[in-house]
């Protein structure tokens, strides 16, 4: 061959060389050999061309694609609750059959509770008057179950002025002919005085006097009367007019119409439906549940006539349905109303791909930020640990005596730290101090790195102590070379391929760790995902054969990132490792 | 001729002298590591090595050759002793101005492989220490770093690979470039070769030799392979256990041994003719241990010529003939010759091999 074809060859590849590598004429002649890379083309060039490293890094990629710019493109939050309205058929009200007195009186404490308790025992003992605390009580049947209650009561206040009692009263008109006649009893030093067919007591002394007689302070009855705006007089007509089958009562110069059926009344003003009486108690089963007086009067009806369900218009005109429940003495209305629920465990959908989770979190989006939490802390914690391992491993490597001893010692002792049980109490004093779930994530990066750097300081020391004593590196000191330059350019970088494998294979371990942790509930928390916690909603058998939508994504994300991890690791392992064949 | 008026001006341009160079390694032992011994590695060596001139240094393994060529550089601390070079003592150096001297004083190691670190192209190497002391300007490094390739066989493109890339005689090449890229004048040759095929040792050898004369070097050549060391050397010294028992001119020395062990070494170089009658002197015995070296002269346990006096006292060094000195109670009261001894038993085994 001559110079010029020589020439040529130097740049074939000798694999593409039609001669071949192994051809005599090449073999041997530096000047034909493959063009030399730079250092890093070349740890490149090796770590490419093996296909399982590329594999672990087209995961890795996949991943961060998946957790970085996935979370950004996800249309819904990381802690996104979804929640759907629904029709239930819920208990709207119930009834019963009344079998209590009501009191209805005749103006505010009118009927103290002892009128009210010595009622029912004059009642059962069929007596016509009673007493209860100073007053006598006296009653009327005007009915069945249903009592007019009247006694002694103070009606007035008397107060001298001008020589004269000036008669005070929100019970009884004041008319002039009645202050005249109480006035002229006074005069006549009299205790009792008749006016207008009343007989009114006197009692008291000095400036003030009381004037009392005898009084309707109220009726008694077991009929229900719900009528808002109605006074006390109509109220007793409407009663009246009802138990003696009037249809038509007047009170307060004003007239109502009653629409009777049994022992049921619906009250009328006008056209208007006032208000009912009847012998049930209706009750909504929540709080402040308005039952409209035609509700009302639906329900009585139904229970009377036994059916089983209805249909009564609402506010807006639509025909709402309801159900009559009968249980003993009780009766239960149902009625289907809207509902506020949380869709767990949705199957995978075009909505959500990949369903949902048992607290309604679309299960991909979760994913997406769990990935990032959870290489976010990969990565921090391995820095950190390398930080700190390689400061401590390279000072006992390369000073040796008692810094080496010293540091090692230490080292032994992080390893005998249970790493578990420290995690779990850590994170139990966390969750008792309630700390922010953000700042649980760095006080768990800064725990795993304080646990695991000894391992890395080891391997820094003993790759260290190894190299130290190469001929090389006697060499380096040899031609003077700087201490500082001896361990940057001589020392470390024979250390940081393996350092490079150790902590990529040490990232999977880490991810491994953190979902552990979140597994049990002791890393990430709420509102925060990771893949760990996502997997930590499987917390029974059911859910885990039902929905394996929910855990089956989290544990294969954790499985193909710590494998990718893994095969990038040996990947670079063997691209660092020059004696490697290209 | 011209070498010999040259040799004879360096008469007395002495470079290094060293002065009764002591290096014991402590032994600890026991609960506590105290020391319990010492290992006298290298046990009071003195001789002078003038300018341009290479001294070669034999002896068994073992006998501290290679521990007094750090020492003298200082890679090791030496325990006692003066170590002058240019009029100034290298162990009384502060660590600042031992740092300035390095590039002077440089050394080739044995073995090529483990003394090149794995992930430096060669030609930072090389050219790292010269950047560091500032030998060239930086214009001119990349031309001055071609140079050195080229004079000691290398080709420039060969800067960008890695010592892996290389076989043994290469890398011997490329430690021989990074010691002689300071511009040194002074060079431990720490058995350059004998790691290498025996095909290389010519080679390297003679690219030693080139690279002497061209730029004044100063060679201390420790070897335990006497063809090689007369080759190169101009003078030569025998240890034996940690002494320097005969130093002279190699022609002297290799014409006339003058001490039993030098003899029996010496006796058993191979003759290249299967003809020749060999005259083998055999020595009995292993080498003692140097941590307990025997007493009086070391050599007395070994010796053919062992008298009373030699177990009892240390021998004085003799200059029998002007630059032939000999360690060796025999040649007490300007004794030249050595008793004459029946011939030994021809198929005793040689320890001396």
């Amino acid at each position: 061959m001559s110079i010029e074809e020589k020439k040529t060859v130097e740049n074939v590849d000798p694999e593409l060389d039609p001669q071949g590598p192994g051809s005599e004429d090449l073999a041997l002649d530096d000047e034909r050999r493959v063009k030399v890379l730079s250092p890093g083309a070349m740890v490149a060039k090796r770590f490419f061309r093996n296909k399982l490293a590329m594999a672990g890094i087209i995961i890795l990629i996949c991943m961060f694609i998946f957790s970085f710019i996935g979370g950004a493109v996800s249309p819904y939050g990381e802690s996104q609750i979804f929640e759907d309205y629904e029709e239930v058929v819920t208990n709207f009200a119930g009834a019963t059959l009344n079998t209590d007195y009501r009191y209805v009186e005749a103006y505010s404490g009118s009927l103290p509770t002892t009128a009210r308790t010595s009622m029912i025992l004059a009642v059962n003992q069929g007596a016509d008057t009673y007493e209860a605390g100073e007053n006598t009580y006296a009653l009327q049947e005007i009915g069945e179950h249903s009592y007019l209650i009247s006694g002694t009561a103070t009606v007035a206040q008397a107060d001298r002025l001008a020589g004269s009692y000036v008669l005070t009263s929100d019970v009884v008109e004041v008319t002039d002919d009645l202050s005249a006649a109480f006035n002229e009893a006074m005069n006549a030093g009299a205790s009792t005085f008749t006016y207008g067919g009343t007989e009114y007591t006197i009692t008291g002394s000095g400036r003030t006097y009381y004037m009392s007689a005898m009084q309707e302070l109220g009726f008694a009855t077991q009929e229900i009367i719900e009528a808002e705006g109605l006074s006390y007089q109509a109220k007793k007509e409407a009663l009246v007019s009802l138990l003696a089958g009037d249809s038509t009562f007047e009170a307060d110069g004003a007239s109502y119409t009653m629409e009777i059926d049994g022992s049921t009344a619906i009250i009328f003003s006008g056209s208007d439906e006032i208000g009912t009486i009847s012998s049930y108690s209706i009750q909504g089963v929540e709080n402040g549940t308005v039952i409209s007086t035609e509700l009302r009067a639906a329900i009585i009806e139904a229970i009377e006539n036994d059916t089983a369900a209805f249909t009564l218009p609402d506010a807006e005109g639509n025909e709402v349905e309801y159900e009559v429940v009968r249980e003993n003495e009780r009766y239960t209305i149902r009625t289907a109303s809207s509902t506020r629920l949380i869709q767990t465990y949705l199957a995978p959908s075009k909505a959500h791909l990949l369903g949902t989770d048992g607290a309604g979190m679309d299960i991909l989006t979760r994913l997406m930020y769990g990935g990032r939490i959870s290489l976010l802390i990969g990565f921090v914690v391995v820095i950190l640990e390398t930080i700190i391992g390689v400061v401590l491993g390279g000072l006992a490597g390369y000073f040796g005596k008692w810094v080496d001893m010293l540091i090692m010692r230490i080292v032994d002792i992080f390893y005998c730290i249970p790493t578990w049980p420290i995690l779990i109490i850590l994170g139990a004093v966390m969750d008792s101090y309630q700390v922010d779930a953000k700042v649980r994530i760095y006080f768990m990066m800064v725990v795993l790195a304080v646990l695991g750097w000894p391992f890395i300081a080891r391997i820094v020391r003993g790759q260290i102590l190894s190299l130290r004593e190469q001929e090389f590196m006697v060499a380096a000191e040899a031609t003077g070379i700087s201490v500082s330059r001896r361990i940057f350019r001589h020392l470390v970088p024979n250390v940081i391929p393996q350092l490079i494998v150790q902590c990529t294979m040490a990232l999977g371990g880490i991810i491994l760790t953190e979902s552990t942790m979140s597994f049990l509930g002791i890393g990430v928390k709420f509102p925060y995902a990771s893949w760990g916690n996502i997997i930590s909603s499987v917390s029974n058998v059911f859910v885990m054969t039902n929905y394996w939508y929910c855990w089956i994504p989290a544990g294969f994300c954790i499985l193909i990132t710590v494998l990718g991890f893994n095969f990038v690791g040996d990947g670079l392992r063997d691209a660092f490792d020059p004696k490697m064949k290209r | 001729m011209s070498e010999m008026e040259k040799k004879a001006a360096q008469q007395d341009d002495v470079l290094l002298e060293v002065r009764d160079l002591k290096k014991y390694f402590p032994i600890k032992g026991g609960l506590f590591n105290k020391v319990v011994g010492q290992v006298r590695a290298v046990d009071g060596i003195s001789f002078k090595l003038k300018r341009g001139t290479t001294m070669g240094l034999v002896g068994e393994s073992g006998c501290g050759k290679s521990t007094a060529g750090r020492t003298i550089l200082r890679l090791l601390e030496r325990t006692s002793g003066e170590i002058l070079f240019n009029g100034t003592d290298i162990g009384t150096l502060s660590k600042k101005q031992l740092r300035a001297i390095r590039p002077k004083i440089q050394i080739i190691f044995q073995d090529p492989y483990s003394s090149l670190s794995p992930r430096l192209p060669v030609g930072e190497i090389i050219g790292e220490a010269v950047r560091e002391h500032g030998i060239v300007a930086k214009e001119d490094y990349d031309e001055y770093l071609d140079n050195i390739m080229n004079e000691c066989g290398l080709q420039p493109f060969h800067k960008d690979r890695y010592p892996h890339e290389f076989s043994g005689g290469q890398r011997q090449r490329i430690c021989i470039a990074r010691a002689l890229a300071l511009n040194p004048s002074f060079v431990v040759c720490d058995e350059p070769v004998s790691a290498l095929d025996v095909s290389i040792h010519a080679q390297i050898i003679n690219l030693l030799k080139d690279l002497q004369r061209e730029h004044n070097l100063t060679y201390l050549f420790i070897s335990h392979d006497l063809s090689v060391v007369e080759h190169i050397s101009d003078t030569i010294g025998v240890m034996y256990l940690g002494n320097l028992v005969e130093t002279g001119d190699k022609e002297d020395i290799f014409a006339n041994p003058l001490h039993p062990y030098t003899q029996a070494l010496f006796s058993a170089i191979p003759m290249p003719d299967p003809d020749a009658k060999m005259n083998r002197v055999i020595l009995e015995g292993s080498i003692p241990s140097p941590a307990n070296p025997p007493s009086g002269c070391k050599f007395h346990t070994r010796c053919r010529y062992c008298m009373e006096k030699c177990s009892k006292e240390e021998p004085a060094t003799y200059e029998v003939e002007p630059g032939h000195t000999v360690t060796c109670h025999l040649y007490a009261g300007g004794n030249k010759k050595l008793p004459e001894l029946p011939p030994q038993d021809p198929n005793a085994v040689s320890a001396a091999d």
